[in-house]
């Protein structure tokens, strides 16, 4: 028997917009849990901000919603893009203006409903630190200025003195280098520290 | 269920986008169609911005040791990061100490980077053995100076020590830059 979680994405957009009374609040809750954290990576992308990539999904999931509902979707196959279109959108109001934050918070999705599916990986900050002085030190400024300084691969290479096209082939290396560390249960050499100089 | 990705984003891509390192619009937009529509990319994208958040958290808890950039630091304590910084020219010797509220201290060192374009940082403990090597360590300005990051916590168990430390020129026939002391005074109070 197919469940709610192995429909389409369109299926998931018919059940809503059908708006059978159980059916539909499932869907909804489904739809819910598969948008709203690319609806907020979306806004982490271009807004920078946590808070607003929150307010953002509330604003996202209300509108696809209540179009879903009030039939005014023309092609449930392509929610995806309609999601899509409706962020674009919003992103571009909030630029234009001061975002009204509490005003429809919660307003639309019961968060009993689902599971929060927007949270924050939690990763093993203590094992972080270690795979991160284990970088050498090019990797370890390169990621440093790209995710803590968000700073674009043109204006590290500035910094450091080396090419944009350098700064991404370190970038992505030690991202690698991140992950794999992080998933395993290697311990090898760290960078140099007075910690161990004291040892 | 969405269908299992047949065409994934590449992950030098994925981290372009991130990184607004895209130019090209059009790809920017094609990417964030294939994002919206797959699980599987956008949980890989998630991925990488929670690696992105742990970085962060990190840096925000002044957990950073090795070579900073003064961009890099400039951001740190714009952010109300509290780094305690020693400035040393070529053959000084310099009084230090971590005090209450300090998460971070930096040691920027001076020389002439004159046609260097990276060099080695060598520590050397207590008992004068080499204690090791920081390599390959970018220089971008002959007016450079090479900060070196220790969090306040891992300086605030070190007993009192003087380290040595030397900065050489990176590659084939390096030559030595400055040679600079820390005279390291042990926290007496609790942070």
């Amino acid at each position: 028997m197919q469940t709610i979680v192995d429909s389409s994405d369109g299926d998931l957009a018919r059940a809503v917009a059908a708006r059978g009374p159980e059916a539909a609040e499932a869907a909804e809750g489904e739809l819910y849990r598969r948008f709203a954290p690319r609806v907020r990576l979306y806004g982490l992308r271009h807004l920078r901000d946590g808070d607003a990539a929150r307010d953002l999904v509330q604003q996202v999931m209300l509108v696809t919603i209540e179009r879903l509902r009030g039939g005014s979707v023309r092609d449930a196959d392509q929610i995806a893009s309609f999601v899509l279109g409706v962020s674009r959108t919003m992103v571009k109001d909030i630029r234009r203006r001061d975002w009204r934050r509490d005003q429809l918070r919660d307003a639309f999705v019961r968060p009993d409903l689902v599971e929060d599916p927007m949270r924050e990986a939690t990763l093993d900050a203590d094992r972080l630190e270690m795979c991160l002085a284990r970088l050498a030190e090019r990797e370890r400024m390169v990621v440093l200025l790209t995710f803590y300084a968000e700073k674009t691969a043109g204006e590290v290479g500035k910094e450091l003195g080396v090419t944009e096209g350098n700064v991404r082939v370190i970038r992505h290396r030690a991202v690698e280098r991140l992950r794999t560390c992080m998933t395993s249960r290697e311990v090898g050499p760290r960078a140099v520290a007075p910690r161990e100089v004291a040892e | 269920m969405t269908a299992r990705c047949e065409a994934p984003i590449p992950e030098g891509t994925l981290l372009d986008y991130w990184a607004r390192d895209l130019t090209d619009g059009v790809e920017s937009a094609r990417i964030e169609e294939h994002l919206f529509a797959c699980g599987d990319c956008s949980a890989r994208l998630h991925d990488l911005t929670a690696l992105g958040s742990g970085l962060v958290a990190l840096v925000r808890q002044g957990r950073v040791s090795g070579i900073v950039s003064r961009a890099l630091l400039n951001r740190m304590q714009r952010d109300g990061i509290h780094v305690r910084m020693y400035s040393l020219a070529p053959g000084e010797t310099v009084p230090c100490a971590v005090f209450p509220g300090d998460d971070l201290v930096v040691a920027a060192l001076r020389a002439d980077f004159s046609g260097v374009d990276a060099v080695t940082l060598s520590v050397t403990g207590p008992v004068h053995a080499p204690n090791g090597e920081i390599n390959d360590v970018p220089v971008s300005r002959p007016d450079a100076e090479v900060l070196w990051a220790t969090p306040a916590a891992v300086v605030r168990r070190m007993p009192s020590m003087r380290l040595q430390l030397t900065l050489a020129s990176a590659g084939v026939a390096p030559a030595e830059l400055g040679k600079y002391v820390l005279d390291h005074s042990a926290s007496t109070s609790p942070a």
